[in-house]
């Protein structure tokens, strides 16, 4: 078994071993940390944690715009540890995941990748 | 008719109109998305003036997991069951949206204390059905449809779960979803053979938050469905454009016979009314066109976002909500096609007209209310759905919801906050929760059909 340390910054830097593999929701609550969540595969943000080390592989998320994604979060009930990774976790790393959508629009690059289109420099 | 028959509900409108008054209400309270890692629960508020226990939430019944954004409720049975001595009103269904558990409720064996009599796994309802995102709950004799919103995956359109009576999954109950892109609400009209249905998103655009910019990439509603309520299909879609942005719930008059229908467009913040005219053509037009109202901080002016509107049990008034305006309004709908505004109360809101209501701060709007069969209390809540909640009024997972009560005069029109009732989901014992939805043990104005 592959296996990936995840360490969870706003949790006194404890950190975890699990495969890498398995969707880290699902490697974490094995390991008895509460996480919220909701579908289960990708699609409603309940599960959203900041990334602020290291790579996953979250290919099959559908919730996150691009913007999101840029701002570190990840759908932890999907996403994979490529590397060894550092989260935050719970609503209060959501400081960025939710803003009003009329006094903050989107750039057209910052839309969910099905519909967005590429920066132009 | 009389109204000593032996079903559930009454014979008709006029008959539930003299029901006795409301002196319970169920509302779920949410912590999906509100940092608290608590199951969402069924909240029993006491609405007994009598009482000494009047405005407090005096039970809650906690849902097994968390995490399923407990939303909108419906009965297992209604006045279309009437006649029906083998039915009754006793079970209220549960969907979690986000994980799409069924909970069936008894309110029966103890109103006071409703017990979980039954949940059908999300996973279940995928594995068989192929959907997500439940929605509105409606019964029609014994049987129950439940509208889902996106397929397994979250994408639209979704389609219709059928529940047998024992709370069993027959399968889909449509036959075809035609050329729908969306789903999300639905009301029939049985003596028409009619049932009109409307359109948010799919699970995976609405349920993460709102992208203003999506509604431009057409990722949300703007249409409305009429479908041969027994061939199970649609047959008409009106494209209602600008008018219709969003189009969310729709209400048929209580009047069996009436085709008259109503749909609010929640981001236009518009009133659509459908009616069947003299050809037999359905038609439709725009009666009530709420204006966005500037504000100090914002580029562009706020949208009201009309996110419910309800018909009074005798067809005479209309309520709507203006979430983000913070006002819900009361019109005089005797002519449906030219309504007349006859009442309207500010609480909460972003522009700062009633920031404090009886002595509680609001964080949010005015969003789901339910209407006394009497048509002279109306129960309002304040959270919409905990992502959006969480962009438009951040504040809420501090404060978490509100209910409050207004008086509301069916005779002349009219409407008060009313002094003495308030229910502070910012208190609960776990911490700030949000409710939403309320339903009434005898039934209310946003369940029962007649045949
Ligand atoms: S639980 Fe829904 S996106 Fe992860």
């Amino acid at each position: 078994m592959t296996t990936r340390v995840v360490t969870l910054a706003n949790r006194n830097n404890a950190s975890y071993e699990v495969d890498a593999r398995r969707p880290l929701l699902e490697a974490l609550r094995d390991h008895g940390i509460d996480l919220p969540y909701g579908c289960k595969y990708g699609g409603c943000i309940t599960c959203a944690a900041k990334l602020t080390a290291g790579q996953v592989d979250q290919r099959r998320q559908v919730a996150l715009n691009n913007r999101q994604v840029n701002d570190g979060y990840v759908i932890l009930c999907v996403a994979r540890p490529v590397t060894d990774i550092t989260l935050e976790i719970g609503v209060e790393c959501h400081d960025k995941l939710y803003r009003n959508p009329f006094l903050d629009p989107l750039k057209p690059h910052e839309l969910k990748a099905d519909i967005a289109t590429p920066e132009e420099h | 008719m009389t109204s000593d028959c032996c079903g559930p509900g009454y014979a008709s409108p006029a008959e539930a109109i003299r029901a006795p008054r409301e002196k319970l209400l169920y509302t779920i309270a949410i912590y999906t998305g509100t940092g608290i890692q608590k199951p969402d629960y069924l909240a029993t508020v006491d609405v007994d003036p009598e009482s000494p226990t009047y405005s407090q939430v005096i039970h809650r019944l906690e849902m097994p997991g968390i995490g399923d954004e407990l939303h909108h409720m419906g009965w297992n049975a209604c006045s279309s069951c009437f006649d029906d001595g083998s039915m009754s009103r006793k079970y209220l269904i549960l969907p979690g949206v986000r994980s799409n558990n069924l909970h069936i409720v008894d309110t029966a064996s103890d109103p006071r204390a409703p017990r979980l009599h039954k949940v059908i796994d999300g996973a279940e309802i995928r594995a068989k059905a192929d959907l997500s995102g439940p929605h509105t709950v409606h019964c029609l004799g014994s049987e129950i449809i439940i509208s889902f919103l996106g397929d397994a995956k979250g994408e639209a359109p979704g389609g219709y779960l059928h529940l047998n009576k024992d709370f069993e999954i027959v399968g889909r109950w449509e036959n075809s979803m035609g050329a729908i892109k969306f789903g999300y609400d639905f009301w029939y009209q049985p003596r028409h053979n009619v049932m009109v249905s409307s359109e948010w998103a799919a699970p995976n655009t609405f349920m993460p938050g709102f992208d203003l910019e999506e509604v431009g990439h057409l990722k949300y509603g703007r249409e409305l469905h009429f479908w041969d309520f027994e061939k199970r299909e649609p047959i008409e879609s009106m494209y209602l454009g600008e008018d219709g942005l969003i189009p969310l719930e729709v209400k048929f008059h209580h009047d069996p016979d009436s085709t008259h229908g109503f749909c609010g467009a929640a981001l236009s913040s518009n009133v659509i009314h459908w009616w069947k005219d003299g050809a037999d053509k359905w038609q439709w037009e725009k009666i009530i066109d709420v204006e966005n109202e500037p504000h100090p901080d914002w580029p562009i002016p706020v949208p009201g976002v009309m996110s419910a509107i309800l018909v009074s049990m005798d067809d005479k008034y209309l309520y709507l909500n203006n979430w983000l305006h913070g006002d819900m309004r009361q019109y005089d709908i005797s002519d449906p096609h030219n309504p007349v505004l006859t009442g309207q109360v500010w609480m909460g809101g972003l522009l700062g007209r009633a920031p404090v209501v009886n002595g509680v701060t609001i964080a949010g709007g005015p969003q789901m209310f339910q209407l006394s069969l009497d048509g002279r209390r109306l129960y309002v809540t304040t959270s919409l759905f905990s992502t959006w909640d969480n962009q438009f009024y951040p504040e809420i997972r501090e404060r978490g919801g509100v209910m409050v009560m207004i008086d509301c005069d069916p005779e002349n029109g009219g409407m008060t906050l009313n002094p003495d009732f308030i229910v502070d989901f910012g208190k609960e014992p776990n911490g700030p929760s949000r409710c939403h939805e309320a339903r009434y043990p005898g039934g209310d104005c946003t369940s029962d059909i007649w045949l």
